[in-house]
């Protein structure tokens, strides 16, 4: 057989071969027994040095096209062998993909917190800055820098929790009716508190808890969320108010919400409101959520009291202002229709992973 | 008689107005819809509108025409009873109907009311045709308390002689009439009347009012020919003006004691009292109408001396008892306001309810009248003290018009002359020691549109504030010079007269704006941004976000093994709900462990809670607490139950660190230590897992298995894992960054490292050998197993096996180096550790 044969042979037997070899090691041992040390195309092109010099050019010519086509071939092979291994595993993998996944189960935040940092960046997109102050107050912030009344019933032992002052100046500090220092019953002390220290101007909210002496049912808590608003300006109007509560009940309950302000009264804003939002389940026209009214009460606000101002030093000609208090748990309850407030307490993981 | 006068008032219920009533004293919308909506709009809360009446279909006034024995009972009466056209026979003539009749106050000729056929009564109390021991009876004549109108059961009711018949009794009754119960917020006293409601409704409407009042048509002298006045037979001494700053008294003889006009009955029923007597009747109807609270006393029932009474007004006496109206004994403060007969006997509580010694009742024949003005924090806390809300008391709590006592007791005088026969004693005893009159208030036009933000038209202002009964006239430059009614003691300075512009002209129409604040950046602070973090990390560890409450169970410290004085001195509620609730928490732990109980109990296996919240520590000779926020989770249970492809282990201690460790990562704060902490130290945590968080010095806080004596007092029977920081402290410590660090290049080589060493040796004395025998090269040190066994590894000792990193930054490590190095490492540790390799 002429070297021309062997190398058409060599390269016949391998595409034929190739076609045999159903695994990558038959693969690899075909692959050794031609272009190994010791293959069948190895030991030949070994052999060229051996041959006539004219015959060199065409042989060696020849042969390095065998070479190459036996190596695609063996490239083609693999490919396919690979893409048919890929198959075979993908057929074995296949699963019900209608089983769970493996979860890793987060955490939820509680709906008052979530609601309290929603309405936090809702304040902090408008400009403001968002403050803390002391559970524990005096009543001089938590009434009468107020403008409360010095015999305003909200002072009353009933409705506010004093505590034991521990500097009572010579009075019996158990005494009820003694200790000027008490729960904060609302977040408003902090109107005075920021105003003392900071001058205007003031975009300010803050959110904190709250305390006041009312036994724990379905609608009420002895501890809830309230979040303070303050604007002190110059040429701050009741539109910049409305404008500025508007806007938060939109974003808060939904663009297609409407809002309504009833004049009310509170000591320390004059003029004072209360902002209602309109049902969400009837629109207005009157459901059972709503009781009949169409309306949702849930804020009260109103233009910074001139007397408050007194208080704290701040020129009421020159700065006016509003202020407001949103009920965080008010809030949720509107947006859930939560049935019980004291679930808000509890802890318990099925009402705390709904949120 | 001995009943009460004096009508308590029913919270919700501040105000009832009459439509009826109203309208005669103002025009109004004829649908008080309308109306209903224009007061929320303006300010005045409608909590309720009811329509009086509307469930009296097929009650009628009748007319008794026979009355005989029941043929077969001793008690009950067989009536004809004619109702007019209200019954007709078959040629549509009226035709009287047959009642059986239990009643025993009634004679033939009687005006009654009949419910008849279909009729239902309040109570859902349906009337059919019904047969009462064999005899038809067709209907049924009605007591008061049959028809929801009083208590008196004690027979039927008996109308005037001059009642019409066949008239439905809604109709014959006023009845049909719509009531707005009314809360009024506390700078409005005005509106707790009839004319101040009317005033209001005149300015909202831009209306005339029409208040005509009765005027006395004679006065008689006070003695037998005529001559002198009140003067002679009363006299009035009020100890302290402060408390009592008007005191004024009238007589009126000869009233004759009996039931009110119609009318008058009609107007104090619609505004929520029950008719009593004409003279009672008299004084809660001025109330209503005006707003000032009276009393009636039984002139005879006072003590006289020299020829006269004498009324003082004074605090009353420590210990002090006095009869109220309603029948009970109180026991008085010297912080009460009484008034007495001569000093010496209390005969009311002064505006909140007279004395039972002193009342009217059907014998009395002469009466003083007291209408007068008292301190209303004085008035509001004696009411709070006793329990004992009035209509009288609730009026002078929100303050009642000195400057119109007078007025008012002249108009009760010429009612009871015109409705129970009296006489009026010329004059009046009149005590008003410091006569305040209300002072102008200058109104800037330009300021009431600079605060609203709405362009309200001078004009408008005057128009409406006129209509609020202010006197107002021009001032200097454009502005008004308003003074205000006596009866509005909100009304006193210019922002107050800004409030009743704004919403009289429509807080609603005000065009909403948003300001635009100038030199003023708004957002989260760094460390708000960082308390996020720690929540956020929390979650993302798998725990969920709960909120307790941040009162403390005075208990709850001994609870978790402490002694009271541990953590300083509680914050200690005065007054407090519930004994478990009577101090402020020092702890996060005890409320967790109350919602791990809480799940528990409700079939909750696997809890992980955390909670943010704030502790108060009290501090000696300080007035105000130490309020420090703490972070806790509490770990029970397991991450979730076992599913089909995954199985999760039952928490333990390392789950709580895992946790922490993370968080702590999460915030950048770096050399942390867990430092094991001793029993004595961590009371509620169970020994040998139990650790202090130490940074720099600083303990942070703890993490470990919570002692299961503890976990037993609050009625927990699972492993409870937990941990507890200071968050002020985690927020001064965490790091925005930490320096960047190259990305390695080149490959690291992994050896493996098994040590056997003492039980008493911890990883973390371990791993320190490790890292300072390891030189520059030794990049990672990963613990991956522990193992223990008497026989291989030897009793009281453990094999800790470590997968190390050897790499170098600049050079890929030859098997050479890493052997030279390794060794060197080996030997090191187990000279230092006097541990063996484990082969």
């Amino acid at each position: 057989m002429s070297m021309q044969e062997e190398l058409e042979a060599i390269e016949s037997k391998v595409i034929q071969d190739l076609a045999q070899a159903e695994s990558m090691d038959a693969l690899e041992q075909l692959r050794v027994k031609v272009l190994g040390k010791k293959g069948s195309l190895t030991t030949i092109m070994r052999m060229m040095g051996k041959i006539p010099p004219e015959l060199r050019p065409t042989m060696g010519k020849l042969a390095n096209t065998v070479r190459a086509n036996v190596d695609e071939a063996l490239k083609q092979r693999k490919t396919e062998l690979t893409r048919q291994l890929m198959f075979e595993r993908m057929e074995a993998e296949a699963s019900d993909v209608t089983l769970p996944g493996r979860r890793i189960s987060l955490g939820t935040q509680h709906l008052i917190n979530q609601i309290r940092e929603e309405i936090e960046d809702i304040f902090c997109g408008l400009g403001y800055i968002v403050a803390d102050g002391p559970y524990v107050e005096t009543t001089y912030y938590n009434f009468t820098a107020l403008n409360a009344p010095e015999n305003h019933p909200s002072r009353s032992a009933k409705d506010s929790f004093y505590v034991v002052d521990n500097a009572p100046e010579g009075k019996p500090p158990l005494q009820l009716g003694d200790s000027d220092v008490l729960l904060r019953t609302q977040t408003s002390g902090m109107q005075v508190h920021y105003m003392e220290e900071n001058k205007p101007p003031i975009y300010m909210i803050c959110p904190g808890t709250v305390f006041r002496p009312d036994t724990a049912d379905a609608n009420h808590l002895p501890q809830f969320t309230q979040v303070e608003g303050l604007v002190v300006d110059e040429g701050i109007t009741f539109g910049d108010l409305k404008g500025t509560l508007d806007y938060f009940c939109r974003e808060i309950f939904g663009k297609e919400r409407a809002t309504r302000y009833r004049p009310h009264f509170f000591p320390f804003t004059e003029p004072s409101c209360e902002v209602d939002v309109s049902c969400g389940v009837c629109h207005g026209k009157g459901c059972r959520f709503c009781k009949n009214v169409g309306w949702l009460e849930i804020l009260g606000c109103g233009m910074v009291d001139p007397n408050v101002f007194e208080y704290v030093g701040i020129d009421p000609e020159k700065y006016t202002g509003f202020a407001f208090g949103i009920g965080v748990e008010r809030v949720a309850a509107l947006r859930y229709d939560l049935p019980d407030l004291r679930m808000l307490m509890e802890g318990d993981m099925r009402f705390l992973r709904q949120f | 008689m001995g009943e009460s006068s004096s009508v308590v008032y029913k919270k919700g219920e501040q105000m009832r107005i009459s439509y009826e009533w109203l309208k005669e004293l103002v025009d109004i919308p004829d649908d008080p819809q309308v109306l209903v909506e224009d007061f929320t709009r303006t300010g005045t809360e409608v909590e309720g509108v009811e329509r009086v009446g509307a469930n009296l279909d097929h009650v009628v006034t009748g007319e008794v025409l026979s009355k005989e024995r029941h043929p077969n009972s001793d008690h009950m009466w067989l009536c004809k009873v004619g109702v007019g056209t209200q019954n007709v026979d078959a040629d549509g003539k009226p035709e009287p109907l047959q009642i059986v009749c239990g009643a025993q106050n009634f004679e033939a000729g009687d005006k009654i009311v009949v419910a008849m056929i279909g009729a239902v009564l309040p109570g859902d109390f349906k009337i059919k045709k019904s047969k009462l021991r064999g005899i038809e009876s067709c209907g049924m004549n009605c007591s008061e308390r049959e028809l929801g109108l009083g208590d008196s059961h004690e027979g039927i009711m008996i109308l005037p002689a001059d009642a019409p018949v066949g008239v439905p009794f809604a109709q014959y009754r006023g009845m049909s009439d719509t009531v707005l119960d009314c809360e009024m917020t506390p700078n409005r006293p005005d509106c707790l009347s009839m004319t101040g409601v009317a005033t209001e409704v005149s300015a909202i409407y831009d209306v005339d009012t029409h208040m005509q009042m009765p005027v006395i048509q004679q006065e008689h002298g006070a003695g037998p020919d005529g001559e002198g006045d009140v003067n002679s037979l009363v006299d009035v001494e009020i100890d302290d003006s402060e408390l009592c700053m008007r005191y004024t008294a009238r007589v009126v003889r000869n009233v004759k004691i009996g039931p009110s006009p119609e009318w008058l009955a009609k107007r104090v029923t619609a505004a929520g009292a029950r008719p009593i007597n004409n003279v009672v009747d008299v004084t809660n109807y001025v109330m209503f109408l005006t707003g000032q609270p009276l009393h009636a006393f039984d002139l005879g029932k006072l003590t006289e001396r020299d020829g006269k009474r004498h009324i003082v007004v004074r605090s009353a006496r420590d210990g002090e008892h006095l009869t109220t109206l309603d029948d009970q004994d109180r026991e008085l403060t010297s912080d009460m306001l009484v008034i007495t007969d001569d000093r010496e006997r209390p005969v009311a509580l002064a505006g909140v309810m007279g004395g039972l010694n002193s009342d009217i009742d059907e014998n009395t024949v002469d009466v003083l009248l007291e209408s007068a003005c008292f301190d209303s924090g004085c008035i509001s806390r004696t009411s709070r003290n006793l329990g004992l809300m009035s209509e009288s008391s609730m009026r002078y709590e929100r303050q009642v018009d000195a400057a119109r006592c007078n007025e008012v007791s002249n108009i009760a005088a010429a009612l009871f002359e015109e409705c129970c026969g009296a006489e009026v004693v010329r004059g009046m005893v009149d005590c008003y020691p410091n006569k305040v009159e209300p002072a102008a208030i200058a109104l800037r036009p330009s300021r009431v549109r600079a605060i609203c933000g709405a362009d309200i038209e001078d004009e408008f202002m005057a128009t409406r504030l006129t209509r609020l009964g202010c006197k107002v006239s021009a001032g200097e430059d454009g502005t008004y010079l308003v003074v205000p009614p006596t009866n509005r003691p909100d009304l006193t300075r210019e922002i107050d007269l800004v409030e009743e512009i704004l919403r009289l002209w429509g807080e609603g129409d005000v065009e909403p704006t948003l300001p635009a604040p100038q030199n003023h950046a708004g957002g989260l602070t760094l460390e708000q941004h960082r308390m996020r973090k720690i929540g956020a990390t929390l979650r993302a560890c798998g725990l969920c976000e709960t909120s307790t409450y941040c009162f403390a169970d005075p208990r709850d410290l001994a609870r978790m093994g402490m002694a009271r004085e541990v953590k300083g001195t509680a914050v200690k509620i005065i007054r407090p709900l519930v004994s478990e609730q009577s101090e402020m928490r020092r702890d996060l732990l005890p409320g967790l462990l109350r919602a791990v109980a809480y799940n528990k109990d409700h079939g909750v296996a696997n809890v992980h809670l955390y909670e943010i919240g704030r502790l108060l520590f009290g501090r000696a000779n300080k007035s105000l607490p130490d309020e420090v926020t703490y972070v806790a989770g509490v770990l029970s249970g397991s991450w979730d139950n076992d599913a089909w492809n995954i199985k999760y282990g039952t928490h333990d201690f390392f789950d709580a660190k895992g946790v922490v460790e993370e968080l702590l990562d999460a915030l950048r704060i770096t050399k942390v230590r867990f430092r094991p902490t001793t029993p004595e130290k961590s009371s509620w945590l169970q020994p040998g897992l139990a650790a202090e968080v130490v940074c720099k010095g600083s303990v942070l806080g703890w993490v470990g298995a919570i002692h299961p004596m503890t976990l037993d007092l609050y009625g927990i029977s699972d492993t409870v894992v937990a941990f507890e920081l200071n968050a002020e402290m985690l927020l001064r410590l965490a790091q925005d960054q930490l320096p960047y660090v190259d990305v390695p290049t080149l490959p690291g080589v992994d050896v493996d490292l098994a040590i056997v060493v003492d039980e008493s040796m911890t990883y973390e004395q371990l791993v320190q050998r490790i890292t300072s025998a390891g030189g520059k090269l030794l990049r990672d040190v990963r613990l991956f197993d522990v193992y223990r066994d008497p026989v291989r590894v030897g009793k009281d000792k453990k094999s800790m096996a470590f997968s190390l990193t050897y790499r170098a930054d600049d050079h890929t490590l030859t098997s050479a180096e890493v052997d030279k190095v390794h060794t060197r490492l080996v030997t090191k540790v187990l000279k230092s550790t006097g541990g063996e390799i484990r082969s």
